[in-house]
């Protein structure tokens, strides 16, 4: 999808048309599955997309992406901070590497290799607290006992500045012209930065001790900071000093007992902000005053479990912020409102920007033993990455054991005299994904479903695909095949396979068997050893009375059947005593006419559809029910117009998710449509429910729907037969809106509520952490 | 299927065209069922078969005028019935119907939160308005009862005129199959949950639920020749006999409710399945006159009068909830407004362009029928809460005046006539000998009759002209009504004809299928278009099921059904 401009003059390559913008378009997904790759414990999405020759794979990933270009073992990394070789210099060329008792300095050769190197009037036996280019192409290193500023083109010493004898200075902070530190006691000491001199300009004694110090330009002025942010121990507060006076302007209280343990003032978009993190992984952001110093608009986020550090780092010509923790994460502004994306690593302990000219706009990252140096996909909520098969693909797997992905592809022969498809299952290396092997089905067999399993009595994880033979001169496939393939040696090879009566829409693995819906029939396969020690399928049983079982899900021994056109029906498999064989029967049904689309299981009771005219119902399981009729029926408890085509439900979150949060309870199933949606679906717990379905009526008569259209009738289940209220299920997308409100809307509405603003938008930021 | 699942699956076919193609293709392999049998328990010719499909889902609270003709009805009390899961939803749930029906405060809402008492059927709150009568006809389920005596508690404040309560009443469509038979019975059945399994679950059987024949108390003495089901829900059906009678029934307790005395044999009835505002069976007699029997009045409210013979077939419209078709045994086609006297249009098979022969009568009367408001009598709030409903067809506007009339015709109002309707136009017929079934296209825009001349017609009712569509040629029973189907397009019209079943395409009159199976003639016909499945029922006493077919392949599985395979090979026509 492109925006595009029309111009009236043509441009230089004689075009009238513009783009301005491009779009990536997923649709058709017709199949996806949720993989976690990097084994984070965040899910990607890897989709079907495309059609025909343009056939491809899109891995659709949360979160912001490292590309790593170089990186190196070291141990023990304390702190980072590049350096420019002068001030005008357009290239950062020395990396500060500190370690806890020496200090290495990195700088690019001219064969763009990164090798150790040497500033002499830096101190390198000590740890470096704090590293800054300064003016006058001078650089200014803080260490524990002293200041030292150095010519940064004769590399020299100029001036020193050192700390009171019994004092060492713990924590120090440093722009262009000013350096502000602090040393044991509470002690703090301001500094300005002349040409070739240092000159300590204020001192001032605080209270406790202090644990944190920031004085990064946000003003006019990009060398000189009028604010200093310090964070304090023991009373748990950070306070905002005016520069150069050190006196203080505001005083904050955090609350609790963790200390900040990172500071920095920073401005997205125009908006001053004050970041504050404390040791545990929470994050505060206050709006800053700029004049007055005053904090407002306190937020309080989680964003990991162990101490964060801030940093800020510019990319695409943008400020943003990244804090190095355990759940690294990117901290950026859209429309005036902070969001927050975490990184795809795993824990980092620092980070600075290191914009050389070998590895332009990169980040160094220092993580577990290692330093890292890579540039940042673009700062953006959802990543999508594209990887062209030239042909169809129709169904995807994953393997976890075997570290592959297999799909069911089309491949459209096109020759000037006729056009010939061909069906292939491909195995593809799940972080390459280059083709490793391949299995050509038969003329005219149709690859339908795809699944990994393994079965009881056997160890091997096995992939089976489910075919289905399309004759030119049969209206249905009567024929299709079951193939089990094992992967060895990245090849795939052909275990076992079976003969079905018809196309096998659907594969399940169920209880150590596997599952088929084959046209009209359910039916079940045991695996069983030969004499000859080789595996075949054999069936067990089956169940009948469908018009066309297109999806199935499982869970334990029941089974739930989307039909063509007769909704979900939930069948149950039963031993029989004294029987090797059980049997397959119904258990309960919806007797409404939906034509399904796809089927999933939320929880024992509850089963979520979607049907033919785009909507999405839940029905429920009625065990208590008195009498068989009752008991015979599913329940409709949730309907919704979703106004999208579903393909495919899958279980699974495209967030980490962090145990310590309400959150990271809430089980989620991922959806794909035609049109390229991939929307998330959550259980609320009942509570949450309420109080949002009470949120969204609210916000329903503040908030105009595009051209006066009513949110209810829109949402209203909708088909051919009838119209209901949507019921059970919340438009998430209309509630997040409320983050966008104005200020005086959001009162309006938190009135309404009974519930404050703050507390509002906190649950509602908290909701937002789901997709 | 397979092609169009795949093609829905990318988007290169929407989904709407998809459910057309595969009902359509369905449709065309239609074949006796090899999957699915009902087992009629009928002792007699089988003379009308029904599924319960109602035209709106939305459930509609409906108001009957108080006894006491104090003008506009008004809303005396709610009642709610409660899941078992929303008890504690209760003050929620009261404030939001409050909200969503416009029910003023002074409005008396009753909560009835037992847990027993829960609907079971799918509806999590319907809103039931009850005025109750104090002379209850209807047998009180016990659920009635609780409600009763709770509103006995506010006696004085309600004003007890009617009550019709649905204690049990299932919403699911396309389930419920009800079949009147010539020995007096009429029995439902479960078409969509099967009673037992033959041939290893290949066969599903679908016994009867239950029958009521003349071993009931209150059953019909001769052969039923009709049988409807109440339009709104499955709570109540109605039947019609050859012993004069009409009787209402309520389906949980399967007891007569209702009886209404009609002066000859009833050949059909008919209610509306799009009104909102009338509770009236139309019912064709041996009498000449046609009589509307009000549900909620118990008694007669109109009485029709026009045909010169016994009328065989009556048929409401499907876009004006006023209008009714009736065709009698004298081959004339009659349309009335039931809110005016006499009928407003005869159809006439000679009559087949528009302008050639202005029939005068016709559009006068339509006149007055298009100027006129709704009547006082209809009550504005009926109106008022029915203002969203959405119709299942492009056409949601039920209610227009589907007459239109050129202005040229005003001078003719003086001339009108008594609608006895003496003129030579009173007089056209619509088939030579009986019309014997009649059926309106969904669109409610055509009419499709059969007549004991053994012709089909198509007639444009808006204009009253006969389409001359050529049927081919076939022949019809001609001394029994007989019931027509039509597929949801109105794209096939199926047809009993003798022995057979054809159907015809209704825009060309060729034949596009024939169903052969039955060993006597063939009587009704029933499409069931949510699951595509043509029910007949005739003279040999058995209801067939006409099904898409199966692929044969599927049929036999290896491995445990085996040996059922000679079980198979057995004939599985039921007889």
């Amino acid at each position: 999808m492109q925006l595009i401009k029309l111009n009236l003059q043509p441009d230089a390559k004689g075009s009238y048309v513009e783009v301005l913008e491009r779009f990536v378009n997923l649709g058709p997904i017709v199949d996806f599955c949720v993989v976690d790759l990097e084994r984070q414990g965040q899910g990607q999405v890897v989709t079907c997309s495309g059609a025909y020759k343009d056939g491809s794979l899109r891995i659709v990933r949360n979160g912001i992406g490292i590309n790593e270009q170089a990186s190196v073992e070291l141990q023990g990394i304390k702190g980072m901070w590049s350096l420019r070789s002068s001030t005008d210099d357009l290239y950062d060329t020395f990396l500060v590497v500190s370690f806890i008792s020496e200090t290495r300095i990195l700088a690019m050769n001219p064969d763009d290799e990164l090798e150790e190197t040497e500033i002499e009037g830096f101190y390198s036996q000590v740890q470096t607290l704090f590293c800054h280019d300064a003016v006058h192409n001078q650089l200014v290193q803080v260490t524990a006992s002293s200041i030292r500023l150095v010519s940064s083109t004769s590399r020299e010493l100029l001036n020193e500045w050192k700390a009171p004898s019994g004092f060492s200075v713990n924590v120090a902070t440093a722009n262009a012209s000013q350096v502000l530190l602090a040393t044991g006691g509470g002690h703090l000491v301001y500094l300005e930065i002349g040409d070739g001199v240092l000159t300590e300009v204020k001192q001032a004694q605080l209270e406790y001790e202090i644990s944190c110090l920031d004085i990064n330009p946000i003003g006019e002025n990009p060398n000189y900071s009028q604010l200093a942010a310090v964070g304090m121990w023991t009373d748990i507060s950070v306070k905002i000093f005016s520069l150069p006076g050190l006196d203080l302007v505001t005083k904050e209280h955090l609350g609790g007992e963790i200390i900040p343990r990172s500071v920095l003032l920073c401005a997205f978009e125009g908006v001053s902000y004050l970041l504050c993190a404390l040791g545990d992984g929470h994050l505060f952001n206050f709006l800053l005053n700029m004049n007055t110093g005053e904090l407002t608009n306190r937020k309080k986020v989680s964003l990991g479990t162990q101490p964060i550090t801030l940093r800020t780092f510019s990319s695409k010509n943008t400020t943003h912020v990244f804090a190095a923790s355990d759940r690294p994460t990117v901290i950026y502004s859209s429309n005036k409102k902070l969001l927050y994306s975490n990184v795809n690593l795993k824990e980092v302990s620092h980070m600075c920007p290191f914009n050389s000219a070998a590895f332009p706009d990169s980040l160094a990252i220092a993580k577990e033993g290692e330093l890292t140096i890579g540039t940042i996909d673009d700062i953006q909520k959802l990543h999508i990455r594209s990887i062209p098969l030239g042909e169809y693909a129709r169904r995807i797997c994953h393997q976890e054991q075997s570290r592959t992905f297999a799909i069911c592809s089309l491949k459209y022969n096109q020759s000037s005299t006729e056009e010939s498809e061909m069906y292939f299952i491909r195995l593809l290396d799940d972080q390459t994904f280059e083709f490793i092997s391949t299995y050509p089905l038969d003329t005219f067999e149709y690859g339908c479903s795809i699944l990994s399993c393994s079965f009881s009595d056997d160890s091997n994880v096995y992939y089976c695909v489910g075919t289905a033979y399309v004759l030119p001169e049969e209206n249905e496939p009567t024929k299709g095949r079951i193939l089990v393939f094992i992967v060895e040696d990245g090849k795939l090879q052909l275990i076992a396979e079976k003969e079905t009566k018809g196309a096998v829409y659907s594969l399940n693995a169920f209880n150590g068997k596997l599952l088929a819906a084959i046209n009209q029939k359910i039916q079940l396969y045991k695996w069983m050893l030969r004499d000859d020690g080789s595996r075949e399928l054999q069936s067990e049983c089956g169940h009948h009375g469908h018009i066309l079982a297109l999806y199935v899900q499982t869970r334990g021994d029941f089974i739930v059947v989307g039909d063509l056109m007769k909704s979900i029906s939930l069948l149950i498999y039963k031993i029989f005593w004294m029987h090797e064989e059980g049997a397959i029967e119904e258990r309960a049904r919806d007797y409404n006419a939906n034509w399904m689309s796809a089927v999933e299981i939320l929880d024992d009771d509850i089963y979520l559809g979607a049907e033919n005219n785009f909507n999405l119902f839940t029905v429920r399981k009625n065990s208590e029910g008195t009498t068989d009729e009752e008991r015979g029926r599913l329940e409709v408890v949730g309907e919704y117009h979703l106004g999208e085509f579903v393909n495919r439900f899958r279980h699974g979150s495209l967030v980490m998710r962090l145990p310590d949060s309400d959150v990271g309870q809430i089980p989620t199933v991922i959806f794909g449509t035609v049109n390229g949606v991939i929307g998330v679906i959550a259980s609320l717990p009942h509570e949450q429910y309420i109080f949002l379905e009470k949120l969204q009526t609210n916000l329903v008569k503040i908030i105009k729907g595009v051209g006066g259209l009513s949110h209810e009738q829109w949402r209203s289940f909708n088909n051919e037969k009838k119209t209901a209220d949507a019921r059970n299920f919340l438009d998430g997308d209309l509630i997040e809106s409320f983050l966008d409100l104005s200020r005086s809307r959001m009162e309006e509405i938190s009135k309404a509520m009974c519930v404050s603003v703050e507390e509002l938008c906190k649950r509602i930021e908290e909701l937002t952490r789901l997709h | 299927m397979w092609k169009e699942v795949g093609d829905r699956e990318t988007g290169k076919r929407r989904p709407y065209s998809f459910a057309n193609r595969i009902r359509s293709d369905r449709i065309d392999s239609l074949n006796l069922s090899n999957y699915k049998e009902i087992v009629s328990v009928h002792r007699g010719a089988i003379n009308t078969l029904q599924v319960f499909e109602s035209v709106f889902r939305v459930f509609r609270v409906m108001s009957q005028a108080s006894s006491s003709g104090s003008g506009s009805p008004e809303l005396e009390g709610v009642f709610i019935l409660a899941t078992a899961s929303g008890r504690k939803k209760l003050k929620d749930d009261i404030a939001r119907i409050r909200d969503k029906y416009n029910i003023p405060e002074s409005v008396y809402i009753h909560y009835l939160a037992k847990d027993s008492l829960a609907n079971p059927f799918g509806e999590t709150t319907v809103v039931y308005e009850q005025q109750l009568a104090a002379d209850l006809r209807f047998p009180l389920d016990p659920l009635v009862e609780e409600v009763l005596r709770i509103v006995n508690l506010a006696h004085g404040q309600l004003h007890l005129t009617f009550c019709r309560f649905m204690s049990k009443v299932d919403l699911t469509e396309g389930r419920y199959l009800l079949s009147g038979a010539s020995d007096g019975s009429a029995a439902i059945y479960d078409v969509q949950r099967a009673t037992d399994h033959q041939e290893g679950g290949l066969i599903a059987k679908h016994k009867c639920i239950f029958v009521v024949d003349r071993q009931h108390e209150h059953g019909h003495k001769y052969a039923i020749s009709s049988a409807i089901w109440y339009p709104v829900d499955t709570g109540l059906f109605i039947t019609g006999s050859f012993d004069h009678c009409i009787n209402v029934w309520d389906t949980n307790t399967t007891q007569v409710i209702l009886n209404f005395k009609m002066p000859g044999k009833v050949y059909r009835t008919a209610m509306s399945s799009i009104a909102t505002s009338h509770m009236l069976i139309a019912a064709g007699t041996e009498d000449v006159q046609v009589r509307l029997c009000d549900i909620a009045s118990g008694a007669f409210t109109h009485t029709l009068s026009g045909h010169r013979d016994g009328v065989m077939t009556v048929e409401w419209s499907n876009s004006s909830e006023w209008v009714l078709v009736t065709g009698g045994c004298d081959g004339a086609i009659r349309f009335w407004d039931i809110r005016r006297a006499g009928c407003f249009l005869v159809l006439d098979q000679s009559h087949s362009q528009l302008g050639r022969r202005p029939p005068l009568l016709e559009r006068s009367v339509t006149k007055v029928l298009a100027s006129r408001s709704l009547p006082a009598g209809q009550s504005s709030f009926v109106k008022s809460r029915t203002p969203q409903r959405k119709t299942a067809f492009g056409n949601g506007a039920k209610q227009l005046p589907i007459y239109r009339v050129p202005s040229h015709t005003k001078g003719f109002m003086g001339q009108r006539l008594h609608p006895g309707m003496l003129s030579s136009g009173d007089r056209a017929t619509a088939h030579y000998g009986a019309v014997t079934g009649l059926k309106v296209t969904g669109d409610g825009m055509y009419l499709l009759s059969a007549g004991s001349d053994s012709r089909l017609r198509l007639w444009d009712i808006e204009s009253g002209c006969n389409t001359l569509v050529n049927f081919e040629t076939v022949r019809l029973q001609t001394s029994k009504a007989l019931q027509l189907a039509i597929t949801q397009d109105s794209a096939l019209v199926f047809v009993p004809c003798m022995t057979a079943v054809k159907a015809f395409d209704v825009w060309s009159g060729q034949t596009s299928l024939t169903f052969r199976g039955h060993y006597e003639y063939v009587n009704c016909c029933w499409f069931s278009s949510q699951d595509q499945e043509l029910y007949t029922g005739g003279n040999d006493r058995q209801i067939l099921v006409w099904s898409p077919s199966k692929s044969e392949a599927d049929e036999v599985e290896e491995g445990s059904s085996k040996g059922k395979m000679s079980a198979m090979d057995q004939d599985n026509w039921s007889d």
